[in-house]
């Protein structure tokens, strides 16, 4: 066992040096794990024979997402509209605050506080507050997402923005670049790698959000059809819908790593292998 | 050499001191006093410094490390406003000769845009200093300036892929494309190992040579003040001030028989002694 660790770990560090590629893909190595993951999942449920209402086989999963196909195709369409629109919000919204701290220097620092404290507000909690307030249509929901995703995009711009190296500010004012020019042309894009890595926290947390904000009430939906099946016990619909979320919420993640790679081709990139170094 | 590189005059006379007199004064500073305050406590950084720099000159200006060049070159940038005294660059305030992009800047970080290749690093600073210069005029001015720093090929590299040396040409190329009056350098080649070092103070001098520009240089390196200027400012800290200008009495141009030239070895000892002398006085 600890020879196949170790050779592992070599594979990785070719990809860094340059060496021929490793024999297997690391995405092959990827799914060959959920594969064996979900056979012992399989195996476990048939050998001891546990309920399907306690925990059901992969195959009662499969089966339900089949079944209820055209249900869950709806309510993702339904939960996919208030992500999207809760994350481009909070995207405008986290944006907007790291502008204006950075800008209206004396504002910034009165505003910075109030915002942590924002922050603070167990997000969860507010979601009843929302329906009370905005009805149980599309609002309370894209309301609770901007609520609980600008954070980091406030939060990682405001970073990018404050972190240019001071010698580039001397610089812009040494050919007499005012504040304006100074923000326009250096500390924005140069806070863009920043705020790609806000938007990559905020979208998971905006899955998140749409599916609590259907708890808290709904009549469409991921999490409203997540809601109404425990209440009828019929657990393998729990979990195909939990799937569908999943599956959204990855597709949601790479679409903005996408964005990423297309806008700012020199933001560092993360990369799997540095986490075994 | 190139016959598209600026060629601005002959080479400086080597006849040194005697030129240094002719020459006009180009940056003048008087009586200046800059004072930091640190917890609340006023501390004077600079104090009655004067200093002049005849035009088309290189000096250096050399000191113990937290001496104070760095805060000077500064003020006569027109970054920092002086507590007393006054600058003035051919006549004009440096905040003004800032926006006349009289002031070309270089720092030991070569501070390159990541998101930029080296030509448009190099015009950078054009397009932001003049709103109506077009594109395509700052682009072949910044080729032109790389050129002379010894970059051509390298116009669509990243800055990843430059090398110390190489950042540091760009930045000297984006300071010239500026065309300006006077370039004010801080450290620039501290960040690089002794021979880039040595290949960099060779371009300097080759581009001093070629172009005319007043050249300020805040080094802390004797070897580098001697090698490249023509007069060297020693200071000394708390408060700082200037305690001696020493003419260099080496001709122009100068190589590597220069180091062992005997002037050069006088000039070498008496820096030494001077900065010693300097940092035993320094507070604790």
């Amino acid at each position: 066992m600890s020879r196949t660790a170790f050779d592992t770990a070599a594979a990785s560090d070719n990809t860094r040096s340059g060496l021929p590629p490793k024999k297997v893909p690391d995405a092959v190595l990827a799914l060959g794990l959920i594969a064996v993951v979900i056979a012992i999942w399989e195996l476990t449920i048939r050998l001891f024979h546990v309920p399907t209402f306690v925990l059901p086989a992969p195959s009662a999963v499969i089966r339900s997402l089949i079944e209820s196909r055209t249900q869950l195709a709806r309510a993702a369409e339904a939960t996919s509209l208030e992500i999207l629109l809760g994350f481009v919000l909070a995207a405008v919204t986290g944006i907007a605050i790291a502008l204006v701290i950075v800008h209206f220097e004396r504002f910034g620092r009165a505003l910075y506080p109030l915002i942590v404290l924002f922050q603070n507000v167990p997000k969860v909690a507010l979601a009843p507050i929302f329906i009370l307030w905005f009805g149980f249509d599309l609002a309370p929901k894209v309301a609770l997402i901007v609520a609980i995703a600008f954070f980091p995009v406030a939060i990682d711009m405001l970073a990018g923005l404050q972190s240019v190296d001071s010698s580039f500010v001397a610089l812009m004012q040494s050919v007499g670049a005012g504040r304006n020019k100074i923000l326009l042309r250096v500390r924005i894009p140069h806070s863009l790698p920043y705020l790609m890595a806000g938007l990559k926290v905020a979208i998971t947390f905006s899955v998140i959000g749409a599916i609590v904000g259907e708890f808290a009430g709904a009549s469409q939906g991921l999490g409203y059809v997540i809601q109404f099946a425990s209440t009828q016990l019929d657990t393998p619909k729990i979990f195909s819908a939990l799937f569908v979320v999943s599956v959204l919420g990855l597709a949601f993640y790479y679409a903005v790593e996408l964005a990423e790679r297309l806008l700012v081709p020199w933001a560092p990139k993360f990369d799997a292998h540095h986490l075994t170094s | 050499m190139n016959s598209a590189l600026p060629v601005a005059r002959a080479l400086p006379s080597s006849d040194v001191t005697e030129a240094a007199q002719a020459r006009p004064v180009h940056v003048d500073a008087r009586n200046i006093a800059v004072d930091y305050y640190l917890e609340g406590r006023r501390q004077r950084v600079l104090h009655e410094i004067d200093f002049a720099v005849p035009k088309g000159s290189l000096v250096s200006l050399i000191g113990p490390s937290g001496c104070g060049k760095s805060t000077l070159l500064k003020v006569l940038a027109g970054l920092i406003a002086p507590n007393e005294g006054s600058v003035s660059i051919d006549g004009v305030a440096p905040r003004e000769a800032a926006r006349r992009r009289m002031i070309g800047l270089v720092f030991q970080d070569a501070t390159l845009l990541p998101w930029k290749n080296a030509i448009e690093n190099a015009a950078f600073l054009l397009l932001t200093a003049d709103d109506a210069i077009a594109k395509t005029e700052a682009l072949a001015r910044a080729g032109t300036m790389l050129k002379l720093v010894g970059l051509e090929g390298a116009e669509r590299k990243m800055p990843p892929q430059l090398s110390g040396g190489m950042r540091q040409r760009v930045a000297i190329a984006r300071a010239l494309a500026l065309d300006p009056q006077v370039m004010m350098m801080d450290e620039p080649f501290g960040a690089l190992d002794a021979i880039t070092r040595e290949e960099m103070r060779r371009c300097l001098l080759d581009i001093w040579e070629r172009t005319g520009k007043t050249i300020i240089l805040v080094t802390h390196s004797i070897d580098e003040a001697i090698f490249l200027s023509r007069e060297v400012h020693v200071m000394q800290t708390g408060p700082a001030r200037i305690i001696e200008t020493l003419p260099i009495a080496l001709a122009y141009p100068r190589n590597e028989q220069s180091y062992a030239d005997p002037a050069f070895k006088a000039a070498q000892q008496r820096l030494r002694s001077l900065l010693i002398e300097s940092h035993q006085r320094r507070p604790a």
